[in-house]
């Protein structure tokens, strides 16, 4: 093992000899392009158009750093499991995926401060019955595995002790499960459920109320240890704000109020 | 001097987690394998009846499962068979894919198996006195089944192996969608993901070995 | 079903994805196949005892889902060794030795079929090692293993399904991609499925008839 060990050290070294002092910001800079782990299935923040090129919310922001830091952009597909490990494998620089910064991913991963806030609602199948998010107990139930949803929504239904949760790999076969019947409801952001409710492609599916889970605050994420990157990207976002630009690609893509980003009583 | 730390702590203290999955890896796996032997001899005898329009369900069966990815057989059970307003659970659709899949190629395997055992079996049974189906079941199955013994273990394990496509169709209580899971919450991959391999491995080694054992009791001759 | 938004330029886009496929099969299936034969042969020379930590490292891709392999890898690759691999040289790595894995098996399988006594009196003809493995085991081995190993490449190319996991856009991929946008699950699917089929069962077929053929006389 220690032999593998040195062998790829080794590899390591050469490989990088040159980049050895320079920071993953400094790395970005001199390669000309900025790489963005997106989520694609996820509208208004990721989607393809009719020429299956990424656009939305997010394809847009990137883009956006890309400009201020004078390089192309390159968007990367990663489904909602595979945004990390992209990252960790070093197959992108950063995160621009929707991604809730909590505590237990941070000890993975390093955060911006949040860029964006989702509310959560509940998209029911009309024939359900359902018109609440409390009057989910005892239905079947899912979401996007991995999400913050997600993961708020199995607890729930498990400290109902009726009912059953499922997560399905991407929010498009969560929409497809719900308007086949499959699941009765779902919780998802309010974003997205209001862009494939008005998509018209499901049928006899609708946004019936708010779901009680804390605002899902989503941040910008890269490497841990890279702090000049991190830093760059609060600056970034705060930028965004002060510029207006957040606001006018709010309008773009999503409409209606803006959500706040910031957290009353506290410093950040 | 790796970009990354390793924290096996953090993954093994989800052990027993994992292993209430890998239990259900295996309910799936053993259920798909007995209801696919079945199916099986079911589409072995169709395949050999007198009847087109059976023969070609049996054939377009076993083709199907053959000639497609098993990750598109098991989508199929769940979002395909719902779209005709059935709905099953995830479990059932995973169990209904890879049942689907196993059938199919263990189909494949009996008939290879059938082409072994001389006619004259069936002849000798029948002056015997047994009637065809006595004889299909007393002389033609047991060999058949003896024959394709070791097909059907590495069916097995691949059956196991299939449980992971599970998570495409919202199953999160196996051992690839509890693994998952747990990745969501803390971004462990290659520890998480390492011992599920463990996992598999060695859920693999007790089938083979199992196979072997109760090989040589079963034909010893 | 056949009134579809599905336009030309996604049609392209399915075709790219199909390419993808066939891509990763070809370079993973070649690949794998010399290290098979080489791995192969090996096994047969060293006998169990020597060739047992072979066997146990082949033996872990035969173990171990494919997608738990992908995902290990890839994760291994970048994040343990910082290698800046693509996603397709990390599904073709992984491809390749899952191959090797199973193909070792069918050359093994093949020369242990060829009968020790062919062997022997060809040795005692006065032929060379390489000379016995080249004109006698060659011929009769691939008569065993050819089937196998048409069977082996399109397993090959039906589980390269699973390559989206890093990042690779092949046919699967692509559908679902399109699945999302245009919200016609079944009519796409069928239509990736006939793909799959339309590729796979011709040559099955021709697998089968060499084999029925083959081992008539």
């Amino acid at each position: 093992m220690t032999k593998i060990t040195i062998i790829a050290a080794l590899i390591a070294a050469t490989g990088f000899a040159g980049a050895a002092k320079a920071d993953k910001l400094d790395d970005i800079i001199s390669s000309g392009t900025l790489r963005c782990a997106v989520v694609l299935d996820f509208p208004p923040m990721g989607m393809r158009d009719a020429n299956n090129e990424p656009i939305g919310f997010d394809v847009d922001y990137c883009k956006d750093l890309a400009k201020v830091l004078g390089v192309e952009a390159e968007i990367v597909e990663t489904p909602f499991p595979e945004r990390i490990p992209a990252l960790m494998s070093g197959r992108v620089d950063v995160g621009v995926a929707s991604t809730s910064d909590t505590l237990e991913r941070a000890k993975t991963v390093g955060f911006s401060i949040p860029y964006f806030a989702f509310e959560m609602v509940v998209t029911a199948n009309d024939k359900s019955g359902i018109t609440s998010f409390e009057s989910m107990k005892g239905h079947t139930v899912g979401a996007v595995a991995g999400t913050f949803e997600g993961i708020a929504l199995e607890k729930q239904v498990k400290a109902w002790g009726e009912g059953e949760y499922r997560p399905y790999q991407t929010q498009a076969d969560v929409f497809l499960a719900l308007s086949q019947g499959q699941l009765d409801a779902t919780v998802s952001t309010s974003t997205v459920a209001m862009a494939s409710v008005n998509s018209g492609k499901f049928d006899g599916i609708s946004v019936v109320g708010k779901a009680p889970f804390d605002t899902d605050y989503v941040a910008l994420f890269a490497s841990r240890n890279e702090y000049g990157l991190i830093n760059y990207l609060n600056l970034f976002v705060n930028q965004q704000i002060r510029s207006g630009r957040y606001a006018e690609l709010y309008k773009k893509w999503v409409g209606g109020t803006l959500p706040s980003l910031t957290v009353p009583n506290a410093y950040r | 001097m790796f970009g990354y730390t390793f924290q096996w702590n953090q993954a093994l203290a989800r052990l027993p987690k994992m292993l209430d999955g890998a239990v259900v890896t295996m309910e799936v796996a053993v259920l798909s394998m007995l209801i696919g032997i079945l199916c099986a001899i079911l589409l072995t005898l169709l395949r050999l009846s007198g009847s087109r329009s059976l023969r070609a369900v049996a054939t377009g069966w076993v083709e199907v499962a053959r000639n497609t990815p098993a990750l598109f057989q098991i989508y199929m059970a769940h979002f395909g068979i719902a779209s005709f307003g059935i709905h099953l659970s995830p479990f059932v659709s995973l169990l209904i894919g890879i049942t689907f899949n196993n059938a199919g190629y263990l189909a494949e395997n009996f008939r290879g198996a059938l082409k072994a055992i001389p006619d004259t079996q069936i002849r000798a049974g029948r002056s015997l006195g047994m009637s065809q189906t006595q004889a299909f079941r007393y002389i033609i199955v047991p060999q058949m089944l003896r024959i394709s013994f070791l097909p059907m273990t590495n069916q097995m394990v691949w059956a196991v192996l299939m449980t992971s496509l599970g998570v495409t169709v919202g199953l999160n209580s196996d051992l690839y969608g509890v693994t998952q899971d747990l990745n969501a919450l803390t971004f462990r991959t290659f520890e998480l993901f390492a011992i599920a391999a463990v996992i598999f491995y060695i859920i693999t080694k007790i089938i083979t070995l199992s196979a072997r054992l109760i090989a040589a009791r079963l034909f010893r001759y | 079903m056949f009134d579809t938004a599905l336009s030309s330029a996604d049609l392209i886009f399915l075709a790219k994805g199909a390419g993808m496929t066939i891509v990763v099969t070809a370079i993973s299936v070649a690949i794998g196949t010399v290290l098979g034969i080489v791995f192969g042969v090996i096994r047969v020379q060293l006998g169990t005892v020597y060739a047992a930590p072979l066997t146990f490292f082949l033996d872990i891709f035969r173990s171990v889902p494919l997608l738990i392999q992908l995902v290990l890898a890839n994760a291994f690759m970048g994040m343990v060794l910082r290698l800046q691999f693509s996603g397709l040289t990390v599904a073709c790595m992984v491809l390749s030795l899952y191959t090797a894995a199973y193909c070792a098996e069918i050359v093994r399988g093949g020369i242990d079929a060829v009968p020790t006594t062919t062997r022997r009196a060809a040795r005692s003809l006065g032929m060379t090692w390489g000379q016995d493995m080249r004109h006698i085991v060659l011929p009769l081995a691939t008569r065993v293993a050819l089937p196998s190993w048409i069977g082996l490449a399109l397993g090959v190319m039906k589980d390269s399904a699973l390559v989206y996991v890093v990042q690779v856009t092949e046919l699967l991929k692509s559908t679902q991609i399109l699945i999302t946008r245009l919200q016609e699950p079944m009519f796409l699917l069928l239509i990736c499925g006939v793909f799959y089929f339309v590729i796979s069962f011709p040559l099955a077929r021709f697998g089968g008839y060499l084999e029925k053929r083959w081992s008539n006389d």
